[in-house]
Protein backbone atom coordinates (compact mmCIF):
# COMPACT_ATOMS: atom_id res chain seq x y z
CA UNK A 1 0.00 0.00 0.00
CA UNK A 2 1.64 3.47 -1.16
CA UNK A 3 2.13 6.11 1.56
CA UNK A 4 -0.37 8.26 -0.46
CA UNK A 5 -2.74 6.22 0.31
CA UNK A 6 -1.86 5.58 3.90
CA UNK A 7 -1.99 9.61 4.10
CA UNK A 8 -5.47 9.51 1.71
CA UNK A 9 -7.15 6.94 4.78
CA UNK A 10 -5.80 8.97 7.63
CA UNK A 11 -7.02 12.06 6.08
CA UNK A 12 -10.27 10.13 5.75
CA UNK A 13 -10.73 8.66 8.92
CA UNK A 14 -10.63 12.17 10.79
CA UNK A 15 -13.06 13.31 8.27
CA UNK A 16 -15.24 10.34 9.59
CA UNK A 17 -14.59 11.12 12.90
CA UNK A 18 -15.14 15.16 12.99
CA UNK A 19 -18.65 14.80 10.92
CA UNK A 20 -19.55 11.63 12.66
CA UNK A 21 -18.68 14.43 16.09
CA UNK A 22 -20.22 17.23 14.92
CA UNK A 23 -23.37 15.05 14.06
CA UNK A 24 -23.88 13.94 17.76
CA UNK A 25 -23.33 17.39 19.19
CA UNK A 26 -25.76 19.35 17.23
CA UNK A 27 -28.02 15.98 18.28
CA UNK A 28 -28.67 15.21 14.77
CA UNK A 29 -27.84 11.66 15.24
CA UNK A 30 -28.69 9.44 17.93
CA UNK A 31 -25.65 7.89 19.66
CA UNK A 32 -26.57 4.22 18.23
CA UNK A 33 -26.40 5.72 14.93
CA UNK A 34 -23.58 7.23 15.26
CA UNK A 35 -21.02 3.32 16.36
CA UNK A 36 -20.97 2.18 13.30
CA UNK A 37 -19.48 5.41 11.89
CA UNK A 38 -16.84 5.47 14.84
CA UNK A 39 -15.96 2.05 13.84
CA UNK A 40 -15.56 2.56 10.74
CA UNK A 41 -13.24 5.41 11.24
CA UNK A 42 -11.44 3.55 13.89
CA UNK A 43 -10.87 0.62 11.76
CA UNK A 44 -9.62 2.77 8.66
CA UNK A 45 -7.09 4.43 11.02
CA UNK A 46 -5.94 1.23 12.21
CA UNK A 47 -5.28 -0.33 9.10
CA UNK A 48 -3.56 3.48 7.38
CA UNK A 49 -1.08 3.55 10.68
CA UNK A 50 -0.57 -0.12 11.17
CA UNK A 51 -1.02 -1.86 7.51
CA UNK A 52 0.89 -4.41 7.94
CA UNK A 53 -2.14 -7.20 9.14
CA UNK A 54 -3.84 -5.86 5.89
CA UNK A 55 -1.11 -7.24 3.57
CA UNK A 56 -1.76 -10.97 5.01
CA UNK A 57 -5.35 -10.32 5.06
CA UNK A 58 -5.17 -9.69 1.50
CA UNK A 59 -2.84 -12.61 0.26
CA UNK A 60 -5.64 -14.57 2.33
CA UNK A 61 -8.67 -13.30 0.44
CA UNK A 62 -6.95 -13.76 -2.99
CA UNK A 63 -7.21 -9.98 -3.72
CA UNK A 64 -4.57 -8.37 -6.44
CA UNK A 65 -3.90 -5.30 -4.58
CA UNK A 66 -4.18 -3.94 -0.80
CA UNK A 67 -6.38 -1.04 -2.38
CA UNK A 68 -8.87 -3.24 -3.89
CA UNK A 69 -9.16 -5.05 -1.20
CA UNK A 70 -10.07 -1.70 0.89
CA UNK A 71 -12.62 -1.10 -1.83
CA UNK A 72 -14.22 -4.31 -1.66
CA UNK A 73 -14.43 -4.34 2.19
CA UNK A 74 -16.14 -0.52 2.05
CA UNK A 75 -18.82 -1.47 -0.35
CA UNK A 76 -20.02 -4.62 1.76
CA UNK A 77 -20.09 -2.13 4.62
CA UNK A 78 -22.19 0.17 2.50
CA UNK A 79 -24.50 -2.48 0.96
CA UNK A 80 -25.02 -3.41 4.72
CA UNK A 81 -25.70 -0.46 6.20
CA UNK A 82 -28.20 0.51 3.02
CA UNK A 83 -29.82 -2.54 3.69
CA UNK A 84 -30.22 -2.16 7.70
CA UNK A 85 -31.27 1.35 6.54
CA UNK A 86 -33.86 0.54 4.51
CA UNK A 87 -35.49 -1.75 7.13
CA UNK A 88 -35.56 1.34 9.31
CA UNK A 89 -37.16 3.70 7.00
CA UNK A 90 -40.10 0.51 6.66
CA UNK A 91 -40.20 0.09 10.29
CA UNK A 92 -40.87 3.97 10.44
CA UNK A 93 -42.99 4.17 7.48
CA UNK A 94 -45.32 1.78 9.34
CA UNK A 95 -45.16 3.31 12.91
CA UNK A 96 -46.08 7.03 11.00
CA UNK A 97 -49.26 5.16 9.04
CA UNK A 98 -50.36 3.41 12.67
CA UNK A 99 -49.82 6.96 14.02
CA UNK A 100 -51.78 9.15 10.99
CA UNK A 101 -54.92 5.85 11.65
CA UNK A 102 -54.92 6.67 15.42
CA UNK A 103 -54.64 10.09 15.63
CA UNK A 104 -57.16 10.75 12.97
CA UNK A 105 -59.89 7.82 14.61
CA UNK A 106 -59.17 9.95 17.76
CA UNK A 107 -59.98 13.44 16.28
CA UNK A 108 -63.00 11.81 14.95
CA UNK A 109 -64.47 10.97 17.77
CA UNK A 110 -64.14 14.31 19.78
CA UNK A 111 -66.57 15.94 17.25
CA UNK B 1 -80.42 -6.39 11.64
CA UNK B 2 -76.90 -6.72 10.90
CA UNK B 3 -74.65 -3.42 11.15
CA UNK B 4 -73.63 -2.34 8.02
CA UNK B 5 -71.13 0.04 7.44
CA UNK B 6 -69.92 1.55 4.11
CA UNK B 7 -66.31 2.49 3.91
CA UNK B 8 -65.82 5.17 1.20
CA UNK B 9 -61.83 6.28 0.94
CA UNK B 10 -61.48 9.44 -1.07
CA UNK B 11 -58.75 11.28 -2.37
CA UNK B 12 -59.29 14.16 -4.10
CA UNK B 13 -63.13 13.29 -5.21
CA UNK B 14 -64.85 16.86 -4.79
CA UNK B 15 -67.26 16.33 -7.78
CA UNK B 16 -68.25 12.82 -6.70
CA UNK B 17 -68.57 12.18 -2.73
CA UNK B 18 -71.54 14.59 -2.59
CA UNK B 19 -73.46 12.93 -5.20
CA UNK B 20 -72.07 9.38 -4.07
CA UNK B 21 -73.57 10.21 -0.44
CA UNK B 22 -76.87 10.93 -1.45
CA UNK B 23 -77.28 8.31 -3.69
CA UNK B 24 -76.97 6.18 -0.40
CA UNK B 25 -79.12 8.36 1.89
CA UNK B 26 -82.02 8.05 -0.64
CA UNK B 27 -82.02 4.17 -1.55
CA UNK B 28 -81.69 3.88 2.83
CA UNK B 29 -84.95 6.16 2.74
CA UNK B 30 -86.53 3.80 -0.58
CA UNK B 31 -85.84 0.45 0.33
CA UNK B 32 -86.18 0.73 4.00
CA UNK B 33 -82.19 -0.52 4.85
CA UNK B 34 -79.44 1.03 6.91
CA UNK B 35 -76.22 1.33 5.62
CA UNK B 36 -73.63 3.72 7.77
CA UNK B 37 -71.58 5.50 5.98
CA UNK B 38 -68.34 6.92 6.98
CA UNK B 39 -66.15 8.38 4.15
CA UNK B 40 -62.16 8.70 4.69
CA UNK B 41 -60.68 11.47 3.40
CA UNK B 42 -57.24 11.29 2.91
CA UNK B 43 -55.61 14.35 3.08
CA UNK B 44 -57.28 15.86 0.03
CA UNK B 45 -56.09 18.55 -1.36
CA UNK B 46 -59.16 20.17 -3.21
CA UNK B 47 -63.04 20.41 -1.49
CA UNK B 48 -63.52 17.04 -0.32
CA UNK B 49 -62.73 18.17 3.26
CA UNK B 50 -64.91 21.09 3.32
CA UNK B 51 -67.72 19.25 1.35
CA UNK B 52 -67.76 16.65 4.07
CA UNK B 53 -68.01 18.86 6.89
CA UNK B 54 -70.78 21.17 5.40
CA UNK B 55 -73.35 18.24 4.19
CA UNK B 56 -72.37 16.56 7.80
CA UNK B 57 -71.46 13.40 5.96
CA UNK B 58 -69.85 10.86 8.55
CA UNK B 59 -65.90 11.52 7.77
CA UNK B 60 -62.62 10.78 9.03
CA UNK B 61 -60.20 13.70 7.60
CA UNK B 62 -56.60 11.75 7.79
CA UNK B 63 -54.25 14.37 9.12
CA UNK B 64 -51.96 13.25 6.39
CA UNK B 65 -52.08 11.43 3.05
CA UNK B 66 -51.86 7.70 3.82
CA UNK B 67 -52.88 6.12 0.22
CA UNK B 68 -55.58 3.75 -0.50
CA UNK B 69 -54.50 1.01 1.68
CA UNK B 70 -53.61 3.18 4.66
CA UNK B 71 -57.32 5.00 4.40
CA UNK B 72 -59.54 1.84 3.89
CA UNK B 73 -57.51 0.44 6.68
CA UNK B 74 -58.54 3.33 8.88
CA UNK B 75 -61.97 2.54 7.71
CA UNK B 76 -61.53 -1.32 9.18
CA UNK B 77 -60.52 0.25 12.51
CA UNK B 78 -62.96 2.75 13.12
CA UNK B 79 -65.50 -0.89 11.76
CA UNK B 80 -64.16 -2.57 14.60
CA UNK B 81 -64.53 0.32 17.14
CA UNK B 82 -68.04 0.51 16.81
CA UNK B 83 -68.96 -3.12 16.60
CA UNK B 84 -69.92 -3.75 12.96
CA UNK B 85 -71.18 -7.05 11.70
CA UNK B 86 -70.21 -5.87 8.19
CA UNK B 87 -67.95 -3.51 6.49
CA UNK B 88 -68.02 -2.85 2.71
CA UNK B 89 -65.49 -0.99 0.87
CA UNK B 90 -67.40 1.40 -1.73
CA UNK B 91 -65.59 3.89 -4.12
CA UNK B 92 -66.45 7.76 -4.12
CA UNK B 93 -65.69 8.11 -7.20
CA UNK B 94 -69.43 6.85 -8.33
CA UNK B 95 -68.34 3.27 -9.52
CA UNK B 96 -70.04 1.33 -7.57
CA UNK B 97 -73.62 0.96 -7.33
CA UNK B 98 -75.31 1.11 -4.13
CA UNK B 99 -78.17 -1.36 -5.07
CA UNK B 100 -75.75 -3.81 -5.37
CA UNK B 101 -74.90 -3.60 -1.47
CA UNK B 102 -77.31 -6.26 -0.47
CA UNK B 103 -76.46 -8.28 -2.99
CA UNK B 104 -72.46 -8.83 -1.90
CA UNK B 105 -73.96 -8.47 1.76
CA UNK B 106 -76.23 -11.31 1.69
CA UNK B 107 -73.87 -14.53 1.17
CA UNK B 108 -72.22 -13.05 4.30
CA UNK B 109 -75.17 -13.01 6.25
CA UNK B 110 -76.41 -16.47 5.17
CA UNK B 111 -72.75 -17.45 6.19
CA UNK B 112 -72.05 -18.87 2.92
CA UNK B 113 -68.76 -16.70 2.22
CA UNK B 114 -66.64 -14.56 5.15
CA UNK B 115 -65.61 -12.13 2.36
CA UNK B 116 -67.36 -10.77 -0.89
CA UNK B 117 -65.77 -9.49 -4.06
CA UNK B 118 -68.12 -7.76 -6.75
CA UNK B 119 -67.31 -8.66 -9.69
CA UNK B 120 -67.58 -7.29 -13.11
CA UNK B 121 -66.54 -10.50 -15.13
CA UNK B 122 -68.33 -13.75 -13.81
CA UNK B 123 -71.43 -12.84 -15.74
CA UNK B 124 -70.59 -11.37 -19.02
CA UNK B 125 -74.07 -9.71 -18.94
CA UNK B 126 -74.37 -7.85 -15.71
CA UNK B 127 -71.59 -4.93 -16.67
CA UNK B 128 -71.22 -3.11 -19.46
CA UNK B 129 -67.80 -1.06 -18.15
CA UNK B 130 -65.47 -3.80 -18.19
CA UNK B 131 -62.06 -1.35 -18.16
CA UNK B 132 -59.82 -1.03 -20.69
CA UNK B 133 -58.18 -3.94 -22.63
CA UNK B 134 -55.13 -3.49 -20.98
CA UNK B 135 -56.09 -3.52 -17.80
CA UNK B 136 -57.91 -6.26 -18.05
CA UNK B 137 -54.80 -8.34 -19.17
CA UNK B 138 -53.33 -7.36 -15.66
CA UNK B 139 -56.08 -8.34 -13.96
CA UNK B 140 -55.93 -11.84 -15.49
CA UNK B 141 -52.74 -12.13 -14.96
CA UNK B 142 -52.99 -11.46 -11.04
CA UNK B 143 -56.42 -13.64 -11.36
CA UNK B 144 -54.03 -16.62 -12.60
CA UNK B 145 -51.01 -15.77 -9.55
CA UNK B 146 -54.24 -15.81 -6.98
CA UNK B 147 -55.32 -19.38 -8.29
CA UNK B 148 -51.54 -20.92 -8.00
CA UNK B 149 -51.15 -19.36 -5.05
CA UNK B 150 -54.30 -20.63 -3.42
CA UNK B 151 -56.16 -22.73 -5.96
CA UNK B 152 -59.10 -20.27 -5.65
CA UNK B 153 -60.20 -18.68 -8.95
CA UNK B 154 -61.15 -15.10 -8.41
CA UNK B 155 -62.23 -13.23 -11.65
CA UNK B 156 -61.80 -9.57 -11.17
CA UNK B 157 -58.94 -9.07 -9.19
CA UNK B 158 -58.32 -5.67 -8.68
CA UNK B 159 -62.31 -5.03 -8.07
CA UNK B 160 -62.75 -2.46 -4.85
CA UNK B 161 -66.25 -3.18 -4.06
CA UNK B 162 -66.35 -6.00 -1.36
CA UNK B 163 -68.06 -7.05 1.79
CA UNK B 164 -66.19 -8.51 4.70
CA UNK B 165 -67.48 -10.12 8.02
CA UNK B 166 -66.33 -9.21 11.79
CA UNK B 167 -63.38 -11.67 11.76
CA UNK B 168 -61.88 -9.92 8.84
CA UNK B 169 -63.09 -6.48 9.80
CA UNK B 170 -60.63 -7.56 12.91
CA UNK B 171 -57.77 -9.23 10.77
CA UNK B 172 -58.19 -6.23 8.87
CA UNK B 173 -57.78 -3.58 11.15
CA UNK B 174 -54.68 -5.34 12.18
CA UNK B 175 -52.81 -5.91 8.94
CA UNK B 176 -53.58 -4.68 5.71
CA UNK B 177 -51.42 -3.71 3.31
CA UNK B 178 -50.89 -0.64 2.08
CA UNK B 179 -49.96 -0.05 -1.33
CA UNK B 180 -52.05 -1.90 -3.90
CA UNK B 181 -54.18 -3.57 -1.30
CA UNK B 182 -57.16 -6.00 -3.35
CA UNK B 183 -55.55 -8.72 -4.59
CA UNK B 184 -52.96 -8.63 -2.20
CA UNK B 185 -55.50 -8.60 0.99
CA UNK B 186 -57.40 -11.30 -0.84
CA UNK B 187 -54.66 -14.02 -0.97
CA UNK B 188 -54.28 -13.27 2.35
CA UNK B 189 -58.02 -13.42 3.75
CA UNK B 190 -57.87 -16.98 1.41
CA UNK B 191 -54.74 -18.37 2.80
CA UNK B 192 -55.84 -17.47 7.05
CA UNK B 193 -58.52 -19.94 5.54
CA UNK B 194 -61.42 -17.34 5.20
CA UNK B 195 -63.87 -18.31 2.21
CA UNK B 196 -64.45 -15.76 -0.27
CA UNK B 197 -66.73 -15.42 -3.07
CA UNK B 198 -67.38 -13.35 -6.11
CA UNK B 199 -71.11 -11.81 -6.81
CA UNK B 200 -71.96 -10.21 -10.15
CA UNK B 201 -72.49 -6.77 -9.81
CA UNK B 202 -72.66 -3.56 -12.56
CA UNK B 203 -70.14 -1.02 -12.06
CA UNK B 204 -70.56 2.19 -14.03
CA UNK B 205 -67.55 4.33 -15.40
CA UNK B 206 -66.24 6.94 -13.30
CA UNK B 207 -68.37 10.23 -12.96
CA UNK B 208 -65.27 12.53 -12.89
CA UNK B 209 -61.67 12.75 -11.32
CA UNK B 210 -58.86 10.52 -12.10
CA UNK B 211 -58.43 7.24 -11.39
CA UNK B 212 -55.74 6.34 -8.98
CA UNK B 213 -53.95 3.98 -11.53
CA UNK B 214 -52.18 5.13 -14.52
CA UNK B 215 -50.72 3.51 -17.38
CA UNK B 216 -47.37 4.35 -16.96
CA UNK B 217 -47.54 2.80 -13.51
CA UNK B 218 -48.85 -0.56 -14.60
CA UNK B 219 -45.68 -2.36 -14.84
CA UNK B 220 -44.67 -1.36 -11.66
CA UNK B 221 -47.84 -2.11 -10.20
CA UNK B 222 -47.73 -5.59 -11.40
CA UNK B 223 -44.24 -6.61 -10.69
CA UNK B 224 -45.52 -5.18 -7.47
CA UNK B 225 -48.69 -7.07 -6.99
CA UNK B 226 -47.10 -10.30 -8.35
CA UNK B 227 -43.98 -10.36 -6.16
CA UNK B 228 -46.49 -9.74 -2.62
CA UNK B 229 -48.83 -12.21 -3.44
CA UNK B 230 -46.41 -14.77 -4.07
CA UNK B 231 -44.39 -14.05 -0.95
CA UNK B 232 -47.11 -14.32 1.47
CA UNK B 233 -47.14 -17.05 3.95
CA UNK B 234 -49.22 -19.14 5.66
CA UNK B 235 -50.38 -17.52 9.04
CA UNK B 236 -48.22 -18.78 11.93
CA UNK B 237 -50.13 -19.29 15.03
Amino acid sequence: MSINLRILLFIFSLFCFIITGVLLKKEKIPVKYSLVWILTATVILLVSVFPEFLYMVTKLLGFQTTSNMIIGIILCLLLTITVILTIIVSRQNKRITLLIQEVSLLKKGNK
Amino acid sequence: MKKILLIIPAYNEEENILKTYKKIISYNKKNGTDYHVIVINDGSKDKTGIILKTNNIPHINLIHNLGIGGAVQTGYKYALENNYDIAVQFDGDGQHDVSYVKKICDPIIEGQADMTIGSRFIDRSTSKFKSTKFRRLGINVISRVIKFKTKVKIYDTTSGFRAVNKDIITLFADKYPTEYPEPISTVETINNGYKVKEVPVKMLERIGGVSSITSWKTAYYMINVILSMLIIGKKVK
